[in-house]
């Protein structure tokens, strides 16, 4: 396969992912927002800080009110990190790889772009936008679902995976970064009566509320739901998850030489994190760690394959 | 009633459908018959359903501009052109005599040049076409094909006969807008398809990977296919990634192509170079190898022609190809078909008078404002004159640009082209089509069951490029046999 069609279906891969978890993390968070009291300190400048764009927003926008965080983070397109910009990135990324997908995944990707397109306007309407919300992240569930079931499972598919799950990973950590900060000492009684709630929403906002009711089996607690994201080997989302199916992808790639090494290091490093022995202070410096590792990552990949330079 | 045929005519050219508004022609019977039973309304809504199957399947042409890029999507006409398999079959064996005349023209061109040598056609017109390269001049490709895929466009005149207008033997493109167009049809009428027996279309890409498979260097039981694209910012890039697609080819720009000093051309992978056979290029040969040709090319491998001389690979169409495309050249195809083949020609060329000659330019020049001129070697329908629907201005201003260059010029008689139902509007209203089937030759000879019809959709215009105002209709070829 091509090395400029791996690194696109990677990138379409990349881009999918973020689609969905950008209006999953919306979603959550404005059922969050509903359960919780006015005046307990939870904006939505909060949600600016999992995609660690506050900087970038506030060179456009004055206030972090709920308009102006929903444009910047859903329609805005001159935001790269936007879920229409990813959605779009992702379309391009496609159209250029039509020829290695099966026919439907290029329309179901076309049709939710058309979608997005012409709805964008309606998110700034809260019930509008619930809506808008559920049919993208139907639309990244139907893609995911018809690559595995339409399409072989071989190295394109390895790529579109290892993009995936990297992107997963990623954003895992993100939230795990905000759920340690709001754990942190300097919290309000106030929040803190509301403790069970945040961690409930935190779970769905990684699908993993009921799975961790049958794993855990005990009551909602921040230091459980913390070590399950972070260790779990089976859940979808947990970051051990996702890297083991990057080290699986990785491991069947053909010229995968030091990069095998390289995800194991990373594997052994999360595992070795234990959470009840870490202050909160350690936590979030050892999550910020995880995402530069995972940024190492990335980068390793695109040199060992993505590189347009061969030797001769 | 105010029905859709309200001031339809059928009185200034042939009309595919209909001996008149009242009339249908024994093939449109059955589709007459059903649009009349649908409500305007209902019309409306499989327009509005094949616009929105467009969008989705992303069937469009992206326009690029400072603004951003705009999508626009492919003009379709949802009422189809229709045609009696019976005569479509002597057209078919038109084509194919046709394109194997062509090929051992472009065979002899490079070759022992017998055609020139017996005084059938000047050297002079040869030697001086832009499309003559002599880079290829000694090649033999596989099977003596050079033109493995052929676009001949098709017009029928008032007299109901159907001329050969050009044979596109450079890049031609449209055969993906001729499957989707089908594909839409199925979508909008699909009550309609089942009750009439329509010839399938859909084994095109097949019949394509099986000519490349064919032309692939000897001894390569399965070889390595590449479309080879100037990339996503062409206005093909759709065709080009969808035949890619279908055929199971790998699709390929230049940068992803690499010639070694084994003359061998690779292709850069995840898993190291990897060697390509057979390469369909939608490049033009100008383009292909800045080693050969243009220098400053960015879409083109470096050595690909070497690579090519060496036998290594197959290029289709073969570089050099398009010396028969050229509208000079095309008014000695009927000769050529007796020469080469010591056949009469099925399908009729246009008459046409070549400015070269003296007698033909006195000709041209005196009839200017009833004749269409073109220039020898433009596609797309630029640089054109035609004489009934130009202003005495611009007739003058033609009549300068043919004097500096006469040898790249031909005139033709203008052809009232025929017409076919268009929906404008809401009402059925007639409007010139042409017909360009694709035509495949490597080991075997293949044509395409119809083609791809252009309509142009403004009133009274004659020019179907999509470019300019064009559209498209889905091409029935209707087996009557047993009605």
């Amino acid at each position: 396969m091509l090395s400029r069609s791996a690194e696109r279906l990677y990138w379409l891969a990349r881009y999918m992912e973020r689609t969905e978890n950008t209006a999953k993390v919306v979603s959550v968070y404005m059922n969050l927002l509903m359960d919780l009291p006015k005046g307990v300190e939870m904006g939505w400048q909060q949600l600016l800080r999992i995609n660690g764009a506050e900087a970038e927003f506030y060179e456009k926008y004055k206030s972090a009110g709920e308009r102006n965080v929903i444009r910047f983070l859903l329609s805005d397109e001159s935001y790269m990190g936007s879920l229409f910009s990813s959605l779009s990135a992702a379309r391009e990324n496609i159209r250029t790889t039509r020829e290695l997908l099966p026919d439907e995944a290029w329309e179901q990707v076309n049709e939710l772009y058309l979608f997005a397109k012409n709805d964008l306007e309606t998110v700034s309407n809260r019930r509008s936008r619930v809506l808008f919300l559920k049919k993208i992240l139907e639309g990244c569930q139907r893609f995911s679902g018809l690559l595995s079931g339409y399409m072989s499972h071989h190295h394109p598919y390895r790529f579109i995976r290892l993009g995936r799950n990297l992107e997963r990973a990623d954003m895992t950590s993100r939230i795990l970064d905000l759920a340690s900060l709001l754990l942190s000492e300097s919290r309000s009684d106030e929040l803190r009566q509301y403790e069970t709630i945040l961690w409930m929403n935190i779970l769905t906002a990684l699908n993993a509320l009921l799975m961790y009711r049958q794993h855990v089996r005990s009551r909602v607690k921040g230091d459980d739901v913390l070590s399950y994201l972070l260790l779990d080997k089976d859940l979808p989302r947990s970051v051990t998850r996702c890297l083991v199916e990057i080290s699986d992808c990785i491991n069947q790639l053909p010229n995968n030489d030091a990069l095998s090494d390289r995800v194991q290091e990373l594997e052994d490093y999360v595992q070795a994190i234990d959470i009840r022995e870490a202050t909160q202070l350690q936590l979030r410096v050892i999550l910020d760690d995880l995402q530069n590792k995972l940024g190492g990552l990335h980068g390793h990949i695109a040199d060992n394959w993505f590189s347009r330079v061969m030797p001769e | 009633m105010k029905s859709i045929w309200e001031n339809y005519t059928t009185e200034n050219a042939y009309d595919e459908l209909m001996y008149s508004e009242f009339q249908p022609r024994p093939v449109s019977h059955g589709l007459c018959q059903y649009l009349n039973s649908l409500k305007k309304t209902d019309i409306d809504k499989r327009k509005i359903a094949a616009e929105l199957a467009i969008m989705e399947m992303g069937i469009t042409f992206t326009v690029y501009s400072d603004e951003g890029n705009i999508d626009r999507a492919w003009p379709f006409d949802i009422i189809p052109r229709i045609m009696d398999a019976r005569e479509w079959r002597i057209i078919e064996k038109g084509l194919k005599q046709r394109l194997t005349a062509l090929n051992c023209f472009i065979s002899d061109v490079y070759g022992e040049q017998h055609f020139i040598k017996d005084g059938k056609i000047p050297s002079e017109t040869i030697n001086s076409s832009k499309n003559f390269r002599k880079e290829c001049v000694g090649m033999k490709p596989r099977h003596n094909v050079w033109a493995n895929i052929c676009g001949t466009d098709l017009v029928r005149n008032k007299d109901g006969v159907m001329y050969v207008l050009e044979d596109n033997l450079r890049v031609p493109s449209g055969v993906s807008y001729m499957l989707e167009n089908r594909v839409i049809t199925k979508r909008v009428f699909p009550e309609l398809l089942q009750g009439i027996n329509i010839l399938p279309i859909d084994d095109y890409p097949t019949q394509l990977h099986d000519m490349l498979s064919s032309i692939a260097p000897e001894h390569i039981p399965k070889p390595l296919i590449a479309v080879l694209t100037p990339g996503i910012y062409n206005s093909a890039y759709f065709e080009h990634a969808y035949l890619a697609q279908q055929m199971g080819a790998q699709l390929v720009e230049g940068s992803d192509l690499v010639v070694k000093d084994d003359n061998c051309v690779y292709m850069r992978t995840i898993e190291g170079l990897e060697k390509v056979d057979v390469i369909y290029r939608r490049i033009d040969d100008d383009f292909l190898d800045p080693e050969v040709f243009r220098k400053d090319s960015a879409l083109g491998v470096p050595g690909l022609m070497r690579a090519w001389k060496a036998g290594n690979v197959a290029l289709a169409n073969a570089p050099g190809a398009g010396v028969a495309d050229d509208k000079v050249v095309y008014a000695y195809v009927p000769e050529m078909i007796r020469y080469y083949l010591n056949e009469e020609p099925i399908l009729p060329n246009v008459p046409t008078y070549l400015c070269s000659n003296p007698e033909h330019y006195e000709y041209v020049m005196a009839h200017l404002a009833e004749l269409v001129v073109k220039p020898a070697n433009e596609s797309g329908g630029y640089g054109m004159l035609v004489g009934p629907h130009a202003t005495a201005k611009e007739v003058a201003a033609f009549r300068k640009v043919i004097q500096a260059d006469p040898r790249n010029y031909i005139g033709q008689p203008t052809l009232a082209i025929s017409t076919a139902p268009t929906l404008c509007k809401g009402k059925l209203e007639p409007r010139h089509i042409d017909l360009r089937p694709f035509i495949l030759q490597g080991e075997n000879t293949f044509v395409t069951a119809g083609g791809l019809t252009r309509v142009a959709l403004r009133k009274g215009s004659l020019v179907v490029n999509s470019s300019q105002g064009g559209g498209s209709k889905d091409t029935w070829i209707i087996n009557m046999e047993g009605h």
